[in-house]
């Protein structure tokens, strides 16, 4: 277990070690409601980090997730916005999500192009022309929609709720079923799987149009968080979680990797920032410490393989 | 063989075009005012696009144009790339533009590119944040770093009773003009109000939503916050929904630099205390007007003020054609406004 | 048999020329052309250099973040460190020379993959970069000697247009008719293929990463005398504008397949879109979304060209069901 493991295992421990720093130096760091916020307004990343470790796991990337939480944003508001019905608005978030994700998967599995080429060109396009349409001019969203209507609290706990579900449902598809292994056999060597009656191309597609929808769905628990949306969210959402899932463990060759790892890695980028915050860093060190972070959590997977001589 | 010809072609291509027409400049501009009877253009540079602020200006800047019957030509970085903005300057000057009004991101690095620009006698009118002196004609001044800093910091002690602790939201830590804008507040502070004590600089990337997610971390962090002060448009709301979630709303004071339209409901239930800007659409015109008064020559040097269209008379000191006071929007008079 | 995608991309490149020299206004001038290349020039120099990266089978984010840095270090040596700019300058390609170390280290000494080190060196050096400079301390007022170097002319040519075409051509020579060249093409094919036909696979990628990171430098330098100002967020960003130049250039993202002159003509052809868009009437008030836009299309289109009649061709042989890695 733990040397299967040691990845994810190493990466707890470096969070463990944070919270248990975070304890003795500020413990009001753990205060149950602005810990409860944070996790709310981090809730949404989670969600994006779940769908790109798959993506990962089938040995593609997608670097337009973030243009596309936008774009679905947008929608969402613009739709709320008009006094359509609420369910609509959640609805076409998702719908338009799933289609951006549909083309990706089109040109990526059907055209057999390069997915980190076709994402990086469908980033800068939606970003562009959500920028065109809109011109950063934020929408304002009716009353009904901020927490779906609920009390703040329990808008909350919807949310999160909504992130762990997506989380646990994902993790027992891609442990316990065999659409969720086969991602895994696609992503380790996808002639072997299409020799062994999986069909890749189909897979692949499926696995963009799934991180699509999930961006749309990581869109609207985001919009329902404020009374307005502003158009240029989203930006460097793609590098926020590709971290995420690369700290955690999932390997950018394909066929490996975790979901509990995603949470992990989440949970440990995620309460860095706050963190230094709250223990009163400069700002100025962010980044610099951000970067070591990320670098020093793959560099015990580094140091493994070397003494492995893999 | 293909390689060499290839390479050959694409270097040679570039190259040789540049050469071949180097001689003597037929491209440049045209010098000093426009002929009679040709359309004035007028180059207008937000300092990003994609920005609430700078749309509001445009459509100031839109109406100005039609008035004058001039052509509008709105860009700016849609990169956070700070040579982006000299690097529009420098093809509008190869385009033949009559006049530059620019919102400078970077003084100092915007200013060798106008001062090309001045020299290829193209009119430089500067509005929202100056450039050097030297490198511009006008300055369309609607408030000095100086004015801002002073009027949040003063704002931020009257709301705080002249003590206590507080926090700034920013855009980034690298934008020009909020560092300056930092200097005059930190100035002001230590100056006038050394009961107020700065606890705090955070960086929101001029997002809304990260400026929410900073916001609820500094009021964890900071238990006995009394103010947060945004000076990016953005963090406003951001942070005033911050506060409002962690029911903090009237114990915590949010002021800061922003748009009335994106403030509107957290100054009316209470959350946020004053905004402070100016009449961002009156802005965009009252530089349009002065760039075409300028291109035309109808506006010199020395000129004591300015008629600017439909808005009337301003008045000019020095080389700044003076807007007005920056403007206080609070609960009050925040229904008067709409952009 | 198709065309060559160089020779597509030159067409492509041509066509815009003919259609902006038409369409746009004062577009083929001699000032307008020495801006087109004056301001391609860092993103053209890191496309060079991110070209054998990519060649080999890697990839560098970090390259923008280590413009970044070394510009400021550039300025602190300069300004604070009272170093004649040019001794500030040999410096500064030292600095560069070790980030690409540090990358080449990880990468070949660890047996990570680029992607991930480069993604945290891309957020270490910019971080770098802001804590040395706290975020606000920015370097001016150069002397005109080196801010000649980003605005002067020299035979009627931009002056860093000389360096940027040395570079040009020092790296054609590298990577088209050296060894070097071979090995890396070698190892993008086939690593562990290249590996057994006894290349020094992990000297060779820490060779590209260590060129990366000289050549960010001396982007920093031509940078920092264009611009006139150093600040920690300079290069911001031009990882991707890089990519997408020598992905546009032919060269296959996985490695194994592509050329600098291809390169080139990717960057010429982003390089002339922009300007051209600013250039017509109908375009030129939304030229930054129309280009970004615009080189989307242009990259899917590049590579779909080559996809499309191939997939017809899958689908008569029905050999490649599988779809090919990221």
């Amino acid at each position: 277990m733990l040397k299967r493991h040691f990845r994810e295992f190493s990466v707890l421990g470096v969070l463990l070690s944070v919270l248990a720093l975070l304890g003795v130096f500020a413990p009001d760091f753990f205060a149950p409601q602005p810990l409860l916020s944070r996790l709310t307004a981090a809730a949404p990343k989670l969600v994006v980090a779940c769908g790109i470790a798959v993506v990962m796991i089938s040995r593609q990337i997608d670097i337009s997730v973030g243009s596309l939480f936008a774009v679905c944003s947008v929608v969402c508001g613009l739709v709320a916005a008009a006094k359509l019905p609420l369910p609509l608005a959640v609805a076409s978030a998702v719908a338009v999500g799933a289609i951006g994700g549909a083309l990706n998967g089109v040109l990526v599995a059907g055209l057999r192009l390069p997915s980190i080429v076709v994402t990086l060109a469908t980033m800068v396009t939606l970003r562009e022309g959500l920028r065109l349409a809109r011109q950063g001019v934020f929408i304002d969203l009716p009353d009904g929609l901020q927490w779906i209507g609920l009390p703040m609290i329990g808008g909350q706990y919807l949310v999160c709720g909504i992130a762990i579900t997506v989380l646990a449902a994902m993790a027992a598809v891609m442990r316990h079923l065999a659409i969720g292994r086969a991602v895994y056999a696609v992503g380790s060597d996808a002639e072997a799987a299409r020799l062994a009656g999986i069909r890749p191309r189909l897979i692949t597609f499926g696995v963009f149009v799934l991180m699509g929808a999930l961006t749309g769905l990581a869109a609207v628990m985001n919009v329902v968080q404020s009374p307005q949306v502003d158009p240029n969210t989203g930006r460097m959402l793609e590098l926020e979680a590709i971290a995420a899932a690369v700290v955690g463990g999932v390997a950018v060759s394909g066929g490996r990797g975790n979901l509990g790892g995603v949470l992990v890695g989440f949970l440990l980028l995620a309460c860095i920032t706050p963190a230094l915050t709250y223990i009163g860093v400069k700002p100025y060190w962010d980044k610099a410490i951000q970067g070591a972070v990320i670098l020093l959590a793959v560099v015990a997977d580094g140091l493994r393989n070397r003494k492995n001589g893999r | 063989m293909f390689r060499f010809f290839a390479l050959f072609v694409c270097l040679g291509l570039v190259l040789l075009t540049g050469c071949s027409k180097s001689g003597p400049d037929t491209g440049a501009a045209p010098s000093g005012g426009t002929p009679a009877g040709k359309r004035l253009t007028i180059a207008f540079m937000p300092k990003s696009k994609g920005n609430g602020y700078f749309v509001s200006c445009k459509q100031g800047a839109d109406q100005a144009a039609k008035d004058l019957g001039a052509e509008l030509i709105f860009d700016g970085p849609v990169s956070p790339d700070p040579a982006k903005q000299n690097e529009i300057i420098e093809n509008w000057i190869t385009l033949g533009v009559d006049v530059i009004a620019v919102a400078c991101e970077n003084k100092d690095g915007i200013s060798t590119a106008l001062k090309r620009a001045k020299d290829k006698g193209i009119k430089i009118v500067t509005f929202d944040s100056d450039a050097e002196p030297a490198a511009r004609d006008f300055f369309v001044n609607q408030a000095t770093p100086e004015g801002i800093g002073n009027a949040l910091m003063d704002e931020a002690a009257r709301l705080c009773g002249g003590t206590g602790e507080f926090a700034i939201i920013t855009a980034s830590l690298t934008a020009q003009n909020m560092i300056e804008w930092q200097k005059f507040i930190e100035a002001r502070r230590m100056a006038k109000h050394p009961g107020m004590k700065m606890v705090a600089l955070r960086p929101c990337d001029d997002l809304k939503d990260k400026a929410q997610a900073e916001a609820t971390t500094l009021l964890g962090a900071y238990p006995d916050l009394k103010l947060l002060m945004n000076i990016c448009s953005p963090a406003v709301p951001g942070a005033a929904e911050a506060v409002k979630q962690a029911g903090k709303a009237g114990k915590v004071k949010v002021i800061g630099l922003g748009l009335p339209n994106e403030n509107r409901r957290y100054l009316k239930d209470g959350t946020t205390d004053t905004v402070i800007l100016w009449k961002t659409v009156d802005l965009g015109y009252l530089t349009v007007q002065a760039a075409a008064a300028l291109a035309k020559g109808e506006l010199k040097a020395g000129a004591t003020s300015f008629k600017g269209g439909k808005l009337g008379e301003f008045r000019i000191v020095g080389d700044n054609i003076l807007l007005g006071e920056p403007f206080k929007f609070t609960k009050e008079n925040i229904d008067q406004f709409d952009f | 048999m198709l065309l060559r995608h160089e020779t597509v991309l030159l067409a492509v490149l041509v066509a815009e020329l003919i259609f902006f020299g038409v369409a746009g206004r004062n577009f083929g001038t001699a000032d307008n052309i020495a801006n087109i290349v004056r301001h391609s020039v860092e993103i053209g120099l890191l496309a060079l250099v991110m070209m054998p990266v990519v060649l080999a089978g890697g990839i560098d984010l970090s390259v923008g973040s280590t413009l970044g840095l070394c510009a400021v270090l550039f300025g602190k040596l300069w300004r604070d460190g009272g170093l004649p700019w040019e001794a500030a300058a040999v410096a500064t390609l030292g600095i560069g020379a070790t980030a690409g170390g540090v990358n080449a280290l990880l990468i070949t000494a660890l047996r990570l993959p680029p992607l991930i080190v480069t993604l945290g060196t891309y957020s270490l050096f910019r971080g770098l970069a802001e804590a040395i400079t706290r975020g606000t301390d920015a370097f001016t007022r150069f002397p005109p000697s080196f801010l000649f170097l980003g605005t002067g002319r020299i035979a009627g040519i931009p002056a860093q247009a000389w360096i940027f075409a040395f570079v040009a051509a020092a790296m054609w020579l590298l990577v088209h008719r050296t060894t070097f060249g071979r090995s890396w093409r070698a190892i993008g094919f086939a690593p562990e293929g290249a590996r057994y036909a006894g290349l020094p696979v992990g000297r060779r990628l820490a060779f590209a990463h260590v060129l990366a990171g000289i050549v960010a430098a001396l982007a920093a330098i031509t940078y920092t005398a264009r611009f006139g100002t150093a600040k920690a967020d300079a290069g911001t960003g031009y990882e991707l504008a890089a990519i997408t130049a020598v992905v546009l250039g032919g060269t296959s993202i996985f490695g194994g397949v592509g050329s600098v002159h291809g390169t080139l003509l990717g960057v010429a052809a982003i390089a002339v879109l922009g300007n051209g868009l600013s250039r017509v009437p109908a375009t030129m008030s939304n030229a930054g979304e129309l280009s970004g836009m615009l080189t989307g299309v242009l990259l899917v289109l590049a590579l779909a060209g080559g996809a499309v009649p191939q997939w017809f061709a899958d689908r008569r042989s029905r050999k490649g069901q599988t779809p090919v890695p990221p």
